[in-house]
């Protein structure tokens, strides 16, 4: 049975061929949007390089002050807040602590170099799995001693050493100090914003005093526990511990801080009452169901046409016993096996589109690519599309009286 | 004749209300976009305001710790003649972190006769600020040495908070409050300058004197650099600022640059969205045109009949044409009473003029699309032979 609609399904749809372009063009072009959007997102929050223990961890990346005129202060910890009372915790396992990125220049032979620097712990790089082309990150004992050791990117290396195979034991100026290079890493695109840097350095060497007491500052922080089972604990364990801080700043009456998930943390507003995942997840909606609704409309539009243009076959087929479940059967996988054919197409074009994407570099190291999630978000987003444009179409077809039906001919 | 048009397209509602909502929909898209498109252009053909080319911007974290405000003073004093007696610097001015194309912003409120003007951009300057960005002065000065002993607080706004505040009336001279009721004598107006890029609009603007302890928070230098100021040279204004403030990180921008990557992040969505609404006309063109064409085709007997007693090809075509711009009329009008709801609401926070501008736009686009959508099913209509057509009937 299957194979007879496929049949007439594919003699229906060269029939026409003008109808099947409009609606291959519909399908595929709508698809191909989404799926470098999806593409995109996955990279961007998906990306589980080099935080793969993503997980069992929980992120800290801000703390907000309050008081009842409306006053606010916002804004990353310091360095003493995450070592001293996130470091006191009991259920973490690891506090990788890291300060967010910020730029400095270096010049090497009268040529300008924009460097970004990151300050971390030795746990920071037990908790971000980098990939190290050379070297090895700096150890704990080497940032109790304060060296000046870096960790670099690859783009970092090309950029300022040239194109030669080894650098580790080399000296790197930035921000006017030399330091020994003592490991290279695999880029990171600028995208992930909380591990990306082009050097990374011991936060001892920083030269903003890191002992600070204040609680707020440029850091932040990561909590690994020992197994994803563990992190409600340490999330609990994190929120105890901010209501028993003591207030910083009398002109402030309450003070939050939360251990988040990294994609609420990666979307985080830095306002406690706007949330990062709401705005962000009402902004695609909105913008996919616009987006989807017009080709959709066009669809159904173009598939009641090309329907009525086969009232003569439904008649007969109607005369000759055949129920409205099963035409309307029929007309969806028809319509299932278009979408499909549309849906290939549609992957086509995207990959030739993120192809395109790669090769220009919009964003330095953003490598896009179709992955299995994505294909199967496209598959997904295929059906629904095809059963949203085919189901109002046979529903009508089927309404169709069997003497009108015969009789239009 | 609209009349009987009218009743033809009745006759067809069901399938007539699927293709006006398509119609409907595209007209929001459509109108979404150039709003967003007249926005941009809107600001694009304002002024600049200011000089941004050979202008460099110097990062720094005030670390200095001395609780001596002389000290402090007479430090970054130093710094400045040091700077300045380099032949590659025209004038430099320290300023507040929200700096031209920069991410920071600092805004506040104005008040005057407790009437509140919010989103008004606070920045602080010097009494060089000015020359440093080539900025226009409208009306009044700019500050001055005098100004660090003036009875109220001396402040410069720009042209765009003017009006707001004054209207077309003179502002110089007058009083306004700050969020702790200080009072506040503008000194000054100057046209606005556009710090968030080619695209964006300049806002509202208030500039401040530094005081005496401004130097605890200030933490940019703006500097002009004469046009012979090459790498070489900021290799050794780098080192030079290294080497005076070695417990500092440094970072020196040139506004050049910085402009054209805010500029990028405001032109990539604007591209993007265009590609995208592009496809989607394409997508509902393509369709209009199949299911008019369908109808047409379906329609050959009414056609055939009305040439057989005497109507024109031309007429014919006429009646279909006007048909679907009817049927674009009644979508456009719904769509029409959405879109005004945005200036009404004031949605976004936009001029009504933009909206306005974006629904005539959106409706003369609409048009055109139906009227090329319809053109040749109508003509292919007008060359129907009555003779034939009645014949398959």
């Amino acid at each position: 049975m299957l194979k007879n609609y496929f049949k007439i399904a594919i003699a229906v749809l060269r029939r026409r061929k003008f109808f099947t372009f409009i609606s291959l063009f519909g399908i595929s072009f709508t698809l191909t949007i989404l799926l470098v959007l999806t593409a995109f997102i996955d990279k961007v929050v998906g990306d589980s390089y080099p935080d793969a223990k993503r997980d069992r961890s929980l992120y800290v990346t801000n703390l907000q002050k309050t008081n009842n005129t409306g006053g606010m202060s916002s804004g990353a910890l310091s360095f003493y807040f995450l070592d001293h009372f996130a470091g006191s915790l009991k259920t973490p396992v690891k506090v990788g602590i890291s300060s967010r990125f910020s730029g400095t220049n270096t010049y090497v032979n009268n040529k300008k170099i924009a460097v970004n620097y990151k300050y971390t712990n030795a746990a920071y790089w037990d908790i971000m799995e980098y990939d190290f082309l050379e070297g090895k990150p700096y150890s704990k004992q080497q940032i109790d001693n304060a060296e000046k050791v870096a960790v670099i990117s690859e783009d970092m290396k090309n950029e300022y050493f040239g194109d030669i195979p080894s650098v580790t034991g080399k000296f790197i100026e930035a921000d006017n100090v030399k330091y020994r290079v003592i490991g290279v890493v695999k880029n990171v695109p600028i995208t992930s914003y909380m591990t990306y840097s082009d050097i990374y350095l011991p936060y001892t060497v920083s030269k903003i005093n890191y002992k600070s007491k204040g609680y707020q500052g440029g850091y932040i922080g990561v909590l690994l526990a020992a197994s994803s089972a563990d992190v409600p604990k340490m999330q609990q364990e994190y929120n105890q511990m901010i209501a028993r801080l003591p207030l910083e700043d009398k002109q402030y009456t309450k003070q939050t801080s939360r251990a988040e998930s990294y994609i609420s943390a990666y979307v985080n507003t830095g306002d406690e009452n706007k949330s990062g995942v709401t705005l962000v997840l009402t902004v695609i909606v909105v913008f996919v169901f616009i987006f989807m609704l017009l080709p959709t409309l066009n669809l159904v539009n173009i598939n009641i046409t090309r329907i009525m243009e086969r009232s003569s076959e439904i008649g007969v087929r109607k005369a000759f016993g055949a129920s409205s479940k099963t035409l309307v059967y029929q007309f969806i996988v028809e319509n299932i096996i278009l979408t499909l054919l549309g849906g290939l197409i549609g992957l086509i074009l995207s990959f030739i589109v993120i192809q395109l994407i790669n090769s220009e570099n919009f964003i330095a190291n953003l490598e896009l690519s179709i992955n299995f999630t994505v294909l199967g978000i496209g598959l997904l987003v295929c059906l629904i599309f095809g059963l949203i444009s085919g189901v109002y179409p046979a529903w009508r077809m089927s309404k169709l009286n069997v003497v009108t039906a015969l009789k239009a001919q | 004749m609209i009349k009987h048009l009218f009743k033809l397209i009745w006759n067809k509602k069901k399938q007539n209300f699927l293709l006006m909502s398509e119609m409907l929909v595209s007209f929001l898209v459509i109108f979404a976009v150039f709003t967003l498109l007249v926005y941009y252009y809107n600001n694009y053909k304002k002024p600049m305001g200011f000089a941004y080319k050979d202008v460099w911007v110097v990062n720094y974290d005030n670390e200095l710790d001395t609780k001596n405000t002389d000290s402090l003073n007479t430090y970054y004093e130093t710094l400045r003649q040091s700077l300045k007696s380099m032949p590659e610097i025209k004038e430099l001015s320290f300023s507040s972190d929200n700096t031209p194309f920069s991410q920071n912003t600092n805004s506040g409120s104005v008040f005057i006769k407790n009437k509140e003007v919010g989103g008004v951009n606070m920045y602080t300057a010097e009494d060089t600020y000015k020359d440093v960005l080539h900025m226009q002065l409208l009306s009044g000065r700019w500050f001055n040495k005098a100004d660090a002993v003036a009875k109220y607080k001396p402040i410069i706004i720009n042209n765009e908070l003017k009006e707001t505040l004054f209207g077309q009336g003179e502002a110089v001279g007058k009083l306004v409050a700050d969020y702790d009721k200080k009072k506040m004598r503008i000194i000054g107006v100057v046209q606005g300058i556009k710090v968030k890029g080619d695209y964006a609009p300049a806002g509202y603007a208030l500039y401040s004197r530094t005081d005496t302890g401004s130097f605890r928070w200030l933490g940019k230098i703006l500097i002009n650099v004469a046009p012979n100021a090459n790498a070489a040279f900021e290799g050794h204004l780098y080192k030079t600022l290294a080497n005076f403030m070695p417990s500092s990180n440094i970072e020196i921008e040139h506004l050049t640059q910085k402009r054209k990557e805010t500029n990028y992040f405001a032109v990539v969505p604007m591209i993007v969205l265009s590609i995208v609404a592009f496809f989607l006309v394409v997508n509902v063109a393509l369709g209009l045109f199949g299911v008019l064409w369908y109808n047409i085709n379906k329609r050959r007997g009414e056609i055939g009949l009305r040439r057989a007693i005497g109507a024109s090809g031309q007429s014919v075509s006429t009646q279909l044409v006007s048909e679907s711009l009817i049927l674009a009329t009644l979508s456009l009008i719904v769509g029409a009473f959405f879109a005004v709801q945005f200036p009404l609401l004031n949605v976004f926070d936009l001029s009504a003029g933009i909206y306005l501008t974006a629904i005539v736009l959106a409706v003369i686009f609409i048009y055109l699309l139906v009227l090329v959508c319809s053109l040749y099913p109508g003509k292919q209509a007008s060359a129907i032979l009555p003779a034939v057509a009645l014949h398959e009937e």
